[in-house]
């Protein structure tokens, strides 16, 4: 089963990060640009050709016990700005989006390798 | 423009431009005259020899030709050698050749050339053609319709036989490919490479590498990339002591990475003693902890063990991570660590599974002892420790160990070093000792035992030595760095016969085939070559692009740069100064040599005399070649990698004079050595 959970912001992510570590299963993580309310669609467009990628990958694996983190990184002019926590932090130390990781692991996934199929479904196989 | 007709000595020609390295090239090559030059020597000949001048050949032509347009064209060749994507036609057949008729001559290019380009030496479109080969590293060979007097008719021939009157006119496998355009488009499509390797067999893979360390993964993803269908196997069997690794191989895991890092920060904390001598408020004695390091370096390693993992699949490069066992030389037998058994049938195989540390037979080595496969990932900080070896190993574990703040002794058989200039390995080895590192000379193990448990625990170490007297100590931890051995004794290699050396490693030719003509064999594990990454790295995607692109270019395993890490850098290329003696005789060597003081030091009062340089030199023909570079000083790596390509490039001593240093430098030193070790003139440092 696939815990599903959104969150927005770096404060947030902490948060809820560590919560769900703390349930000791595996937690990914996908960092993408915020959705735009009016259309429904991140203004990152890697992000949104990522997005139903993963979640093929993600319904397939609906008996594995794992978290699935979704984290809105915020407005374009947000991420842009260098010394955002996402970037800076090192917990995250993220250089794009999307980046799809594994919590508290050197596995991660960026950009258009994240709408890899193959790559995805190797970042949930161990 | 000059003359050149009766030059038909390829190492003339190879003289010739080294002779010209100095000049101005012109590249107006259109006031070049083909006719005045027999064609036979014009192509062939210089691709053939470029540019391995050999110092070692009577050369006395330096006063022949005063032009260098004709050079212009050698230089050409020169780089489509280098990067092995062309031969000219003629440089593998008889010079007769080109006296057949024309239709024989076609027909004879295209059946015994895997790719072979009708061109022209003008023509933009053969440039094109040839870039788009050379930009994929996919060889071919060419045959240059404008240089040779029959050009015409074979080109006659060739609309005959092709339907097509243009050059550049291209075939690949036997088969009519076309032209510029043509290529283009297969290229664009990516399909250039699937004409190239059909498929020829019903083998699971085209290739299976064994062994997922530098060699092998170099090597699988090129011959990926070459189109080939590929799967790595990579298994780590655990330790003694239970360590274990990801993807990747030795130098990645337990090897060069995390031993430049723990190097890297050893020089972090001399810097920091430094530091308060340009003024900074650094404390007195700063305090590394052990466990924040590995920790870094090892989460540093997980990502590259993860990017590997990517890169493969990215590439459709099957992983397995099981060992693998030959079971016939097309069929290997895998098994994964739940058990789980796979039998996998390939075309080729390429063997790269490195090595692994020797323990000692002795009571207690392999209970209580570790190695370089631990030491890395060690969870608690090793405390007083003892290196077992005098290889660059020990050396450089010592170095990093002493400079984290251990009490360090390493214990030596014989020399320090073995197979490096000795002079230069000594001079380490008292170096270190003055740093503070115990050396117990001319002393071997004999047992340890432990005596407390705890991490660190604590061990009895007992030795003896040369002069039969007994040695005992206490140490906390005991790490054993007295060699390599191939790990090869459970790949089945008995099954299929590869034949292996006195040295348990695997026999192989100059193409890195075993006795097993389908059984290749790169990196640590072959009899005879380099223990060092990147030779492993270059000899696997050569092997590749011999396999499937169409490739000739062999590993070089001449003047290999190379580095050790120790508390104080060596870097060195070319021959040791014994070497040198013993090839070439005293009376033709000469060494030239001066200490040095970086400017680094001396603010800090580090010790003057510690940073050394010198350059063995062959004298011949009034020309001194460099074949031998030893660098002892800071960040010798960087300084060697640098230097090491006028080796490669047969520079001589006056070539290194004529170099401009960069001021101040530690790597300037050697634009300046005029001292020879013959004339006996002390070359301590004597500050700016």
């Amino acid at each position: 089963m696939v815990n599903k959970f959104t969150v927005e912001g770096f404060e947030s992510f902490i948060e809820k990060a560590e919560a769900l570590k703390s349930t000791g299963k595996p937690t990914y993580v996908l960092f993408s640009g915020s959705k735009d309310p009016a259309t429904g669609k991140s203004w990152c467009p890697d992000c949104v050709v990522a997005d139903p990628v993963i979640n093929n990958v993600l319904d397939k694996l609906e008996s594995e016990d794992v978290n699935f983190l979704y984290v809105s990184v915020g407005p374009r002019t947000f991420w842009k700005d260098q010394s955002n926590p996402f970037r800076t932090d090192l917990r995250t130390k993220l250089k794009s989006v999307p980046t799809l990781f594994k919590y508290g692991s050197s596995k991660r996934l960026e950009e258009r390798q994240c709408s890899n199929p193959n790559l995805v479904e190797m970042l949930f196989e161990d | 423009m000059v003359i050149i007709s009766s030059i038909k000595n390829p190492k003339t020609i190879s003289l010739l431009f080294r002779y010209f390295r100095n000049v101005r090239y012109s590249t107006n090559v259109s006031s070049f005259s083909t006719k005045s030059i027999t064609p036979s020597v014009l192509l062939p000949n210089c691709c053939r020899n470029f540019p391995r001048y050999d110092p070692l050949v009577n050369y006395s032509l330096k006063n022949i030709v005063r032009s260098s347009s004709y050079c212009c064209n050698l230089r050409n060749c020169a780089k489509t050698h280098e990067i092995q994507a062309s031969r000219t036609y003629k440089s593998t057949m008889p010079p007769t050749f080109l006296q057949k008729s024309p239709q024989e001559i076609v027909e004879r290019c295209i059946s015994e050339n895997k790719v072979f380009i009708f061109s022209k030496s003008f023509c933009p479109f053969c440039f094109k053609v040839k870039a788009i080969f050379r930009s994929e590293r996919i060889g071919f060979d060419a045959l240059e319709l404008d240089l040779i007097e029959n050009g015409a008719e074979i080109q006659e021939a060739l609309f005959a036989k092709s339907g097509q009157k243009t050059v550049p006119n291209v075939y690949i496998n036997g088969e009519h490919v076309g032209g510029s355009d043509k290529v283009q488009e297969l290229h664009s499509k990516g399909e250039l490479i699937t004409l190239l390797n059909p498929k020829t067999h019903s083998y699971d893979y085209d290739y299976i590498v064994i062994g997922g360390g530098s060699g092998g993964l170099a090597s699988s993803k090129e011959a990926a990339r070459l189109g080939a269908k590929v799967a790595v196997c990579d298994f780590v069997k655990p330790t003694p002591i239970g360590t274990t690794w990801g993807l990747g191989g030795t130098c990645v895991n337990v090897g060069c990475i995390p031993k430049k890092l723990m190097h890297q920060a050893a020089i972090l904390g001399h810097d920091l003693k430094d530091s308060r001598e340009f003024g900074w408020s650094t404390p007195e004695k700063p305090e590394h902890n052990w466990n924040t390091m590995v920790e870094g370096i090892q989460n540093h390693i997980g990502s590259l063990n993860w990017g590997y993992r990517v890169a493969l699949r990215d590439k459709k490069i099957d992983y397995l991570n099981a060992f693998a066992t030959f079971v016939d030389e097309h069929t290997i037998k895998t098994v994964d660590k739940k058990g789980k058994e796979k039998t996998l049938t390939s075309n080729n195989f390429l063997i790269a599974v490195g090595g692994r540390p020797r323990y000692p037979d002795i009571p207690g080595a392999k209970e209580f002892g570790i190695t370089s496969d631990d030491i890395f990932s060690l969870p608690y900080s090793p405390g007083k420790t003892l290196l077992v070896g005098a290889s660059y190993i020990s050396l450089e574990c010592a170095g990093f160990l002493h400079g984290l703040g251990y009490d360090v002794t390493v214990m030596v058989r014989s020399i320090l070093l073995r197979g490096f200039d000795r002079q230069m390995s000594e001079k380490i080895g008292e170096i270190m000792e003055q740093m503070g590192v115990k050396f117990l000379r001319e002393t071997i193990p004999t047992s340890v035992e432990r005596i407390e448990e705890g991490q660190p625990g604590k061990l009895k170490v007992t030795a003896k030595t040369r002069s039969g007297g007994q040695v005992v100590d206490e140490y906390n931890t005991v790490v054993f760095a007295i060699g390599r051995d191939p790990f090869i004794s459970e790949l089945g290699l008995e099954n299929i016969g590869v034949q292996l050396a006195k040295s348990g490693k695997i026999v192989v030719d100059k193409r890195e085939v075993s006795s097993v003509s389908n059984v290749y064999a790169v990196g640590d594990v072959i009899d005879g070559g380099l223990e060092l990454t990147p030779v492993a790295i270059q000899a696997g995607k050569l092997l590749a692009r011999r396999l499937y692109g169409n490739g000739k270019e062999l590993m070089d395993y001449v003047n290999v740069p190379t580095t050790v890490f120790t508390a104080i850098e060596y870097g060195c290329c070319g021959l040791s100064e014994e070497a040198a003696v013993e090839k070439f005789g005293e009376a033709n060597i000469d060494v030239y040599h001066s200490n040095f003081w970086p400017l680094e030091f001396t603010v800090a009062h580090r010790p003057e005399n510690d940073c050394y340089a010198k350059l063995v030199v062959l004298r011949k023909e009034g020309e001194e070649f460099v074949i031998g570079f030893h660098y002892l000083g800071p960040n010798a790596g960087e300084v060697t990698q640098g230097f090491s390509i006028a080796l490669k490039l047969n520079a001589t001593k006056s070539d290194f004079d004529n170099l401009v240093g960069i001021h101040p430098t530690c790597a300037e030193v050697f634009t300046t050595l005029t001292i020879t070790k013959r004339s006996g003139k002390d070359v301590a440092s004597q500050g700016c």
